[in-house]
């Protein structure tokens, strides 16, 4: 589909918004970054980077090694705290003191290493630090039921939630760990850090589809990763970092793989 | 208008092609299943202790078939439950600890200062027994919330922690009876010999009761509670709980907490049997509990096991102990066996589980 189909599709997107919230004005961005700073010693990370990410919409986050990208993450993630700028939520300032405030924010994050206990089942991976109780027991019957469904949302092809994590495949651990930030955050924007770098090309398949899936659901993604030809075939808008700066911020209609490696490594000009 | 008509029709047209991008993709069907309703014997057949229950029933059949008259009679199997059931009570603790990838070395050293504490307590201070009781099982839990504390606030490995305490307390054991035994004198119908040492309709020893009972709660807790799924987080990879939000390091302290109270009870169940205090009591003892949890399929390296292994791993050394007493076999030859018993658990539970994984 074309990049035209697209940007219609966003427009849309915000006009049944703004119908939903009964009002006149374009509904803000689901979140908003301005002027983020961040220092480690005498390493500035970050330089007032701005940035605005939309619902139903996936950013690829690209830069060189140490460019930012993972700082940047973190903040919105709550990991880390800017030491200066603002992060908006729906168009009002908040503030993220650890990932739980982001989570309840609908921002929810897998990591590199998924965070994911190897010898626990499917279910009980999916609500770790969130078990459901009924009483003082654990509601094991719910936990598999809701563990079961949100895997089927993702069309995952996970053979049972009870079979322990460690014995899965690679994109079947990255389903997990997908299946728990939208559960456990009833995410509206997933953040991503290199999702595919240690999968095999059949597994890097199934989670790209998963990430289009998330947006089909009218999710925001933000996908960390270093592979361009990744990037292009899930991302709307391509986002590049580079020395803690935002030097680019492209709709993929209107870019190609030579502009982005340019801007990623700095050359003056095409 | 027009236009927003037009742009919904294309969106629905994305997703239509999406969805059939994706079911011509996957032509695996993506079914996740609900957990089918397995049958009693599959369960069983899935469980990590199948092992041990194996071992330790062939254990069973092999002192009943050389010894007939003697081992299998309901006395002697009585006899083995309340040897094992000190051991037992402590290894719950230790359990905890295994599976939340932690280890208290200390624990034989507590559960002998701790029986030197009550009995001091009931006969040079006069405290009623069951007040001791309790300040005996309130001052286990301190020395379990320093041993985690520790541990957890400095990130000194619990190993080096629980060493030195091993020390500490075996010193102060020493230091508060000056290396005698401490008597008690106690009327010998009182309800605290009674329900330590007494006899259930004549027949169970009181201390057998004490251990299932500790048994079925810490099972219950360990594997349908909310602590009980934190615990094996912990164990199993604590960045991932912390990430989640768990607060891996309380589930640590309480687990020491857990250990070193059961000391206290343990302490308690010995005191109202021998009706006195050893210094010495205890020595060594740390060996034999983790010998049980590990013998019993808990690895040591975290996030698995249970409380029902432990118990098999602990009725497995208890009956060696009494089986080779039956057979009239040297008592040095006791260690021997263990160890023994130790290396072969261990080696038969790697080989399991590198077939099923």
């Amino acid at each position: 589909m074309g990049g035209r189909e697209k940007q219609l599709m966003e427009h849309t997107t915000t006009q049944v918004n703004a119908d939903n919230t009964k009002s006149a004005v374009v509904r803000p961005p689901m979140v908003e970054l301005r002027g983020i700073c961040k220092v480690f010693g005498h390493v500035q990370a970050l330089q007032g980077v701005s940035l605005s990410v939309y619902e139903g919409e996936v950013i690829g986050l690209v830069g060189d090694n140490g460019a930012g990208k993972s700082t940047l993450i973190k903040i919105i993630s709550g990991a880390y705290q800017p030491d200066a700028g603002t992060i908006l939520v729906d168009g009002a300032p908040v503030q993220f003191n650890n990932p739980r405030d982001a989570m309840e924010k609908g921002i929810a994050t897998v990591y590199q290493n998924l965070a994911l206990v190897d010898q626990r089942d499917v279910a009980a991976n999916i609500f770790l630090g969130r078990e459901l109780v009924r009483g003082l027991v654990l509601d094991q019957r719910r936990m598999l039921e809701e563990s079961s469904q949100v895997l089927q949302q993702l069309r995952s092809d996970i053979p049972s939630v009870e079979v322990a994590v460690g014995l899965l495949s690679g994109g079947q651990r990255q389903a997990v760990a997908i299946a728990r930030a939208i559960q456990q955050g009833a995410a509206r924007l997933v953040i991503m850090d290199e999702p595919v770098a240690a999968l095999g090309i059949e597994e890097t398949r199934k989670v790209l589809r998963l990430i289009s899936r998330l947006k089909a659901q009218g999710r925001a993604v933000i996908v960390i990763s270093h592979n361009l030809e990744h990037v292009f075939s899930v991302a709307d808008r391509i986002v590049v970092l580079r020395r803690g700066r935002l030097v680019g911020d492209r709709y993929k209609s209107e870019t190609n793989a030579a502009e982005i490696v340019h801007l990623i490594v700095g050359a003056e000009r095409l | 208008m027009n236009e927003e008509h037009e742009s919904l029709e294309v969106r629905s047209r994305v997703e239509a092609a999406l969805d059939d991008w994706e079911a011509l993709e996957s032509g695996d069907a993506a079914v996740c299943g609900l957990p089918e309703r397995r049958g009693l014997l599959a369960t069983i057949l899935r469980m990590r202790e199948i092992s041990v229950l194996g071992a330790a029933v062939l254990l069973f059949v092999v002192l009943s078939l050389a010894t007939p008259n003697l081992f299998p009679t309901p006395e002697n199997l009585l006899l083995v439950a309340r040897q094992i059931s000190i051991l037992a009570i402590i290894a719950i603790g230790m359990t905890f600890l295994f599976i939340a990838r932690e280890i208290d070395l200390s624990a034989g050293s507590t559960y002998g200062f701790l029986v030197v504490c009550l009995a001091f307590l009931i006969s040079k201070w006069s405290v009623s027994p069951w007040l001791a009781v309790l300040i005996t099982v309130l001052v286990g839990l301190i020395i379990g919330f320093v041993n985690g504390t520790v541990v957890t606030r400095f990130g000194i490995p619990s190993f080096i922690v629980t060493l030195g305490m091993l020390s500490i307390l075996r010193g102060f054991a020493l230091l508060l009876s000056g290396a005698w035994p401490v008597l008690i004198r106690l009327p010998q119908e009182h309800s605290f010999l009674n329900l330590t040492a007494g006899r259930a309709w004549g027949t169970v020893p009181a201390q057998v009761l004490w251990m299932a009972g500790l048994m079925i709660i810490a099972g219950f807790v360990l594997s349908k509670t909310r602590f009980g799924a934190h615990v094996y987080a912990t164990g199993g990879n604590e960045e991932a709980a912390i990430l989640t939000g768990i607060p891996t390091k309380q589930v640590k302290v309480i687990c020491f907490m857990v250990t070193s109270a059961l000391c206290g009870i343990a302490a308690s169940l010995l005191v109202g049997q021998m009706r006195s205090g050893h210094p010495t009591t205890g020595t060594g003892f740390e060996l034999d509990i983790i010998a049980a949890v590990v013998i019993g399929g808990t690895p040591l390296f975290g996030g698995a096991g249970s409380v029902l292994g432990t118990l098999l791993g602990a009725a497995i050394l208890g009956m060696i102990t009494n089986g080779l007493v039956l057979l009239g076999a040297s008592a040095h030859f006791e260690p021997v066996a263990k160890g023994c018993i130790i290396i072969g658990a261990i080696m038969v539970d790697t080989l399991i589980r590198q077939r099923r994984v």
